[in-house]
């Protein structure tokens, strides 16, 4: 009677603490999990804080680069004299290429009805020059912005234009944020 | 020997297929167009339309009046036009005007809505003038204010298509003991009588004269000069004057160049011995004789300054100095303008771009003692945004600059009692001490929560008319 009343102790013992290191097992794995799996990190650009310095065009791993310009349309004034779309130089108001700040043609230009006229950017050709961005924000109300565009981003480790950004416009936001809108920009509109 | 003739046949047949693949390759090269998948940008690829013409509509201008009050106030002094009594921008009435706005101050006096616009207001016997747009009602509508208290006494409209572009109404009317002369958004001039708002004539410039309505509508603030009404039309005539007690044209400046109208408005400048007005069209500068025999007759001109935008007004200096400058890129230049003989003639003394000196998108700089002060544009480099102080004799060379805490966008100011009030685009006053050593601020103050305050001041007896692009406000800013 004894000896089973000992044997019950040590099994109650033994269980017990099987119990409980698998319970902290389990608590410890679980909390690991969660920090790795709740939030996923992407890289982006704060387009308050863009000096619009061209260089996403040229320290981008992708070529041409991942980073695009995008259009908030509610900011936009549709005017005819576009500081993002005409050089400054431009002789004419209209589509010639010698009067385009892009440089790969990327905006395209259409008349709405006088004095509209709407700004839509070619996201294949764009190389996130930022000529445009510039443009647009001495100019006019700064709609044309940029951003990276992730279904194209390699969010690399370390965004290799993050490390030359003058600005440090570029940092990591959560994936679920991924980015930062301005006027009415969204995610939806970006194509990403 | 047999050996040797194959040895030599097999080099005729590779030297052959050498030559046979080089043609080929040749003709390929010549014939291929790598840049066959590419499209031209070619104008009109936008499918750019025919804009609307005056024709299509006809404006019956001023058309409509209601009185809404018969209060009458009695003051003393006024601010009958753009840039003022002068054309300088600076008030030299006597009242000694506040150095920092009391606890809570400064109190907003009276508050109007208006159509979404950048119009100023001119001031006149008491009573606040305003060419505003009525949205509902679809109507440049030229409204009268008690200045004390902010009732509105009249107003006098008519109706005419203007879309929202960046606002809609941009002007100040002119005014003096008899009449009232505004220019709306599609450059529709009317002329009132003063005290009863009666409509004296109109003219539909775009219509008279093909004129092509400048981007953005109308920003030319009309001038009253000696009783005549004095319009840049571009189009057909580059300017005119009008007999405001009968509306019968005086004289009409030919315009042989095709300039057309800007957004700048016309200064009276006074120069070896001759009274001109000076206008910055688009398509060039130039200075009309303002009377005698040759009245309208053009004295000088020049198309070294030629842009596309032009806001901003000549500031003509006692000197024969003329600063010009523009935004988008145009910068700033300083012409010099000479007199022989009755000869005048114009050459350019300094041309910059933005970033290099002063420059304006909108308002025009100030000139007092001998010295320019004026807000840099958005590309003005390092000093974009700030207020700054440079000598007409080099405006690259900076006297000083508000600094990187300090920039006010497009807001405009105001030199009185020896101090610039400065309305930032967000509704923030500043009162900054003049000073030709260094920014000196005295104090700032938010007035109201604004956005695009672009209008001109106004002031007379001691009240600051200030306004956004929906609400003008009238402060006390007597000491």
């Amino acid at each position: 009677m004894d000896k089973d009343k000992a044997q019950s102790r040590r099994n109650f013992i033994d269980k017990g603490m099987r119990i409980t290191l698998g319970l902290s097992l389990a608590g410890v794995g679980s909390v690991a999990l969660s920090r790795v799996s709740a939030k996923k990190w992407v890289w982006q650009i704060d387009p308050f804080l863009c000096t619009q310095c061209g260089r996403c065009a040229d320290y981008c791993v992708l070529k041409p680069s991942a980073v695009k310009c995008v259009h908030a349309y509610d900011l936009c004034g549709y005017c005819d004299l576009c500081g993002g779309y005409l050089r400054p130089e431009h002789t004419e108001r209209d589509t010639g290429a010698e009067n385009q700040l892009c440089p790969t043609a990327a905006i395209e230009r259409r008349y709405i009805e006088e004095p509209y006229y709407e700004y839509v950017i070619n996201r294949d050709l764009c190389i996130g020059c930022a000529k445009c961005v510039a443009g647009c924000t001495a100019f006019g109300n700064g709609s044309l912005h940029l951003q990276i565009q992730h279904d194209l981003c390699m969010n690399c480790n370390e965004c290799s234009i993050a490390r030359v950004c003058p600005s440090n416009a570029i940092s990591r936001v959560e994936s679920d944020a991924a980015y930062i809108i301005k006027g009415g920009f969204t995610r939806e509109e970006s194509g990403g | 020997m047999p050996s040797l003739k194959l040895r030599s046949n097999v080099q005729h047949i590779i030297l052959l297929l050498l030559v046979v693949a080089g043609i080929m390759i040749l003709s390929w090269w010549i014939g291929a167009n790598p840049v066959k998948d590419l499209s031209v940008s070619v104008p009109g690829a936008d499918s750019a339309g025919v804009a609307y013409t005056a024709a299509l509509e006809n404006v019956s201008i001023g058309e409509f009046f209601e009185r809404l009050d018969n209060r009458e106030t009695v003051l003393s002094e006024d601010w009958p036009r753009f840039r003022g009594p002068d054309y300088d921008n600076i008030y030299k009435g006597n009242i000694q005007l506040i150095d920092r706005f009391g606890a809570g101050g400064p109190e907003i006096l009276w508050t109007a809505e208006l159509g979404e616009g950048h119009a100023g207001p001119a001031i006149y016997d008491g009573k606040a003038y305003l060419l505003d747009y009525d949205e509902e009602q679809g109507a440049d509508m030229l409204r009268c204010f008690s200045l004390p208290d902010g009732t509105e006494l009249w107003r006098r409209w008519y109706e005419v298509r203007v879309k929202r572009n960046h606002g809609m109404s941009r002007t100040v009317p002119a005014v003096t003991e008899d009449y009232i002369l505004t220019m709306g958004p599609r450059c529709h001039v009317m002329c009132t009588d003063r005290e009863t708002g009666d409509l004296i004539w109109g003219i539909d410039i775009e219509k008279e004269y093909e004129s092509e309505v400048p981007l953005w509508y109308t920003g030319q603030c009309p001038l009253i000069d000696n009783d005549l009404a004095v319009i840049a039309t571009g189009g057909k005539a580059l300017m005119i004057a009008v007999d405001c007690a009968t509306g019968e044209k005086v004289w009409e400046t030919p315009n042989p160049d095709g300039w057309k109208m800007s957004h700048s408005s016309v200064m009276p400048f006074t120069f070896g011995g001759r009274k001109m007005y000076v206008y910055s069209a688009v398509g060039g500068i130039c200075g009309i004789a303002a009377d005698g025999e040759d009245a309208g007759r053009m004295l000088w001109s020049t198309n070294a300054w030629n842009h596309d935008v032009i806001a901003p007004s000549p500031v003509c200096m006692p000197d024969g100095k003329i600063y010009m400058t523009a935004g988008y890129g145009a910068g700033g230049m300083v012409l010099q303008l000479s007199v022989s003989n009755g000869s005048y003639a114009i050459e350019v003394r300094q041309e910059y771009k933005p970033a290099e000196g002063l420059a304006c998108e909108q308002q025009t700089p100030i000139y007092t003692d001998g010295l320019l002060y004026g807000i840099m544009p958005k590309d003005g480099g390092t000093l974009r945004n700030q207020l700054i102080c440079v000598s007409p004799d080099d405006c690259t060379n900076v006297v000083w600059s508000s600094g990187q805490t300090a920039r006010f966008g497009m807001g405009p100011f105001i030199l009185a009692d020896g101090k610039f009030f400065l309305l930032n685009e967000d509704g923030m006053l500043y009162i900054i001490q003049k000073d030709t050593r260094q920014y000196i601020q005295l104090d700032s103050r938010q007035v109201f929560e604004g956005q695009d305050a672009w209008a001109p001041l106004a002031l007379a007896d001691g009240y600051l008319l200030l306004r956004d692009s929906k609400y003008m406000v009238c402060i006390s800013i007597k000491s």
